[in-house]
Parts: structure tokens; sequence; C-alpha cells
């Protein structure tokens, strides 16, 4: 199965879980993003109101299209709607 | 470029001295701070600010670029801060060198807005209640009426 993928939580995201990180195992062959949303969501369902108006983020780099595929080792961000300022 | 992201206070001055140099005939500097609003849950007595770093940083730079080559700045200053901000506390300066005053007003807004837009970094308001404490009815108390 190799290393499991690295998911990070932040803002509602992060209260929703409980959480600011987590480990998922994916296959070797790795699963499309919003797949990976959907098994976030099935193990934590307060997930899902807060994944409504996020960004997802696969290596620093955000998700253009939903089949792109998470690979075991990846970092895989759950961003809602920024606020800095 | 002079970028941060820091759990400690942004020295305001030093952000007039980054910005220093020949050809810049216009600085704008633009101090974000942390009011004290009273809100249902109290006064805001501080702020909470994540950020997911390697991200975030690496939008600062874009941001950087994007506004040498739109507002032809010289030089950019681009702070925030993390953690714990307290009420009066800067959380953000942004800044940005032109050759003149009219490009400077316009990149350091531009930096701004897109900051607030497009960088992963979240707040959490903590607010202290207006209420006054309920007065305590201890055992003691109990007692002594009794």
């Amino acid at each position: 199965m190799g290393r499991p993928v690295r998911v990070l939580l932040f803002a509602m995201a992060r209260t929703a879980v409980g959480r600011s990180e987590l480990e998922w195992t994916v296959p070797p062959e790795g699963i499309p993003a919003t797949e990976l949303a959907r098994q976030l969501v099935a193990a934590h369902p307060r997930l899902a109101a807060p994944l409504r108006s996020s960004r997802l983020v696969r290596n620093g780099r955000y998700v253009r299209r939903p089949t792109e595929r998470v690979r075991p080792g990846d970092e895989f961000a759950i961003h809602p709607p920024y606020g800095g300022g | 470029m002079s970028i941060r992201l820091t759990p400690r206070p942004l020295p305001v001055a030093a952000a007039w001295r980054e910005l220093e140099g020949p050809g810049a005939g216009g600085v704008v500097v633009f101090v974000g701070r942390i009011r004290p609003d009273v809100s249902p849950r109290g006064r805001v007595v501080a702020v909470n600010y994540e950020a997911h770093a390697p991200v975030a940083l690496a939008r600062f730079r874009a941001l950087d670029a994007r506004a040498r080559r739109r507002f032809g700045a010289i030089r950019v200053v681009l702070w925030h801060r993390v953690g714990r901000v307290r009420a009066g506390e800067a959380s953000v300066v942004v800044g940005a060198a032109c050759g003149h005053r009219a490009e400077a007003f316009a990149a350091a807004r531009y930096l701004i807005e897109d900051l607030k837009a497009t960088v992963p970094i979240w707040k959490t308001e903590r607010a202290r209640s207006a209420r006054p404490p309920r007065p305590r009815r201890g055992r003691r108390a109990a007692r002594s009426s009794g």
C-alpha cells in the first residue's frame, strides 16, 4: 500500500473533524481527489458542510480537475474560504 | 521582495526601510490592525491566525511578481502574523514602492485585496463576554445562611 496520504485540515474543516491532520490510506495507483474527499466525508460527516465551499490542494497546488489522482505519500489539504488580513 | 509569515510582532517602521531606495517616487504602506469590535459573543480581545505556510509563501511570491509586472513596483513588502494577535496589534503589513504615487496606491491596494482573497490564511476571533460575572453560590454561603 505504501505511505499514507497526509491530509491537512484548516479552519472550519479542522473544527469539523477535531484534528488538524489525518493519515489516509489509498491504493498504489491513487484515487481521484473527489473520491478521497467523499471518503473523508463518509468517515467524518461533519466535514460535508465545510467541504462544499472549500478548495482542494494536492502537494501545494490547487486541484483543477476532479479526476486528478491523489497517490500514496501525497499531501492533500482542504482550504475553506480564506480570511487573512 | 520582503515576505514574512511570522508569530512575532510586525515592526511597521521597518517596512518603510525595506521600501527605501532609488527610483521610488511613491511609497505606500498599509497596516491592518485587530479592532476590539463588540459582537454578540463579547468584545474581541485577540484573533488567532493559521496558515498553510508553504502555499501561503508561494502566493506571496506570486503577488510580488504580479505587483512588479502590473504596477511597475520596484520593491514590495508582504508580512502577515500567524498565531495569536491581540487587539490593537498589526496583523498584516503590505507596501509598495513605485515610480509614482498612483501606481504605489494601486499596487498596495492590489496586494492587500488579493492577499485577503487568495492566500491560505484563516482567522478565529477570541472574544471576552461583556456580561457581568454571575454571583457565586458556594457551599460556604449556603451554610452561613442556614
